[in-house]
């Protein structure tokens, strides 16, 4: 399954490069962007290539309720549960390709500084078939000090993100991404240091649909997988249980926001924390309900 | 003892004064005044007339756009044109179309007031002028 989600990444980047060397060299007229392939800058738990246009501030409320099947009606299906988690975010769109952002999350009180820059932008004539574009983000651990026990530094507290996203909106009614992406955490838990621990790094791929049936409604897929090479270990005997994540959502947008509810299944909400401590397995349907809400401002 | 009676009467008067004065004064909203449109907009061409593929691109950018105040069928009945303090305009009226396409693009993407400026939440003049054809075939 890893294997065949990595050659499509390898090949869909291909076709992108292919028609890229095809249009070298032929004078072209300046041509459109594609119409925005989604209606925010994420989707469920991932981020998406879209970028408002320039000098739009993007203001993100995510919040993730509790395991829907733990406590069922006693606490409404999770949505009352005390184990919830919220992201407020805002993003400011530098440039019409490049956004930076700053968002505080509940769960470790994680400060998170990110930027996406989106280098190659499909065009409405296909001389570009598809979006290309890079996230990255450093995130603080805002906990007390004394959860880093004695040799507390402050580096310990940083984890870093980055994702490669290629994307194609189809038509009107169907667009896709794939994602491939490396986190990395500067301190992990550790029993035995390189014999019995948690891993630094993770290498994750996932993928992004959306099924758009009327003007302003569409339902979305987010699914994203770590991918544990034994090669690369640190450790003799991995701590890490890395399961993936997948989530549904329904999405209607206005001129200004876009909401989407929907249920998926890790408690996290930045990417990082999503990849290397997602503790719920969709399989056993550990899902929860949870909800991201888009407001843009023009200036 | 005596002036907390005094106060309380005043206030249950003026409440109530206030609650009557809601029957009283009209509801009804107010039409919008003439527009004064810059020469430059007046002249202004739909660069993309007769590509009749733009009317599906104009009803999707009406349907986020527009449609929460103008209503689906552009009678100026949406689900917030009911908060708006003037009325929000029929699209099907035969006044509203002979206006010419310059006239539309100033009132639809400019605005003025509480009609909101489009220029960068429809950035694109391709997708302006689509929803501009669109709003011309609401009958």
């Amino acid at each position: 399954m890893k294997k065949k989600l990595i050659l499509a990444l390898a090949m869909l980047f291909s076709f992108g490069l292919v028609i890229a060397q095809d249009d070298e060299g032929k004078k072209q007229k300046k041509d459109k962007p594609i119409r925005p392939m989604f209606e925010s800058g994420i989707l469920i738990d991932g981020q998406t290539s879209v970028i408002p246009i320039k000098n739009t501030l993007e203001m993100h409320i995510q919040h993730r309720f509790g395991v829907i099947k733990d406590n069922g009606a006693s606490d409404f299906f999770g949505i009352y549960a005390p184990s919830a988690n919220t992201r407020m975010g805002l993003n400011y769109s530098l440039r019409n390709n490049l956004m930076i952002g700053y968002g505080i999350t509940r769960k470790n009180m994680y400060n998170d500084f990110q930027v996406k820059w989106k280098f190659l932008q499909q065009t409405r004539s296909g001389s570009m078939p598809v979006n290309l574009a890079v996230y990255g983000n450093m995130a603080i651990d805002g906990r007390n000090k004394s959860v880093y026990g004695d040799d507390y530094t402050f580096a310990n507290r940083l984890s870093y993100f980055g994702q490669v996203i290629v994307g194609r909106k189809f038509n009107g009614w169907f667009s896709m991404e794939l994602n491939a992406s490396y986190t990395h955490y500067n301190a992990v838990k550790s029993d035995e240091v390189n014999v019995k621990g948690y891993e630094h790094d993770i290498i994750g791929v996932g993928g992004h649909m959306r099924f758009k049936f009327s003007p302003q409604s569409s339902i979305l897929i987010m699914y994203t997988a770590p991918i544990f090479i034994e090669g690369m270990a640190e450790n003799q005997e991995v701590m890490n249980t890395w399961y993936s994540n997948l989530g549904i959502a329904y999405e209607v947008a206005t001129s200004t926001h876009a909401f989407q509810i929907f249920v998926t299944t890790a408690n996290g909400i930045i990417p990082q924390d999503i990849y290397m401590y997602n503790t719920s397995k969709w399989t056993e349907t550990e899902i929860r309900f949870g909800f991201n809400i888009t407001r843009l401002w023009n200036f | 003892m005596k002036s907390l009676k005094k106060i309380t009467t005043v206030l249950i008067v003026a409440l109530l004064g206030f609650a009557f004065m809601a029957f009283v004064f009209p509801q009804e909203q107010k039409k919008g005044g003439s527009w004064d449109i810059p020469a430059k907009y007046k002249k202004m061409e739909n660069t993309y007339a007769g590509d009749k593929s733009l009317l599906k691109i104009g009803k999707m950018m009406y349907s986020k756009h527009c449609k929460s105040c103008h209503g689906s069928s552009g009678m100026g009945d949406g689900s917030k044109a009911a908060q708006l303090e003037t009325f929000a305009g029929d699209f099907t009226s035969e006044e509203f179309k002979t206006q010419v396409d310059g006239i539309l693009y100033f009132k639809s993407i400019i605005g003025r007031d509480e009609m909101p400026n489009f220029e960068k939440k429809i950035s694109d003049d391709e997708d302006q002028w689509a929803v501009i054809m669109y709003i011309k075939t609401l009958d």
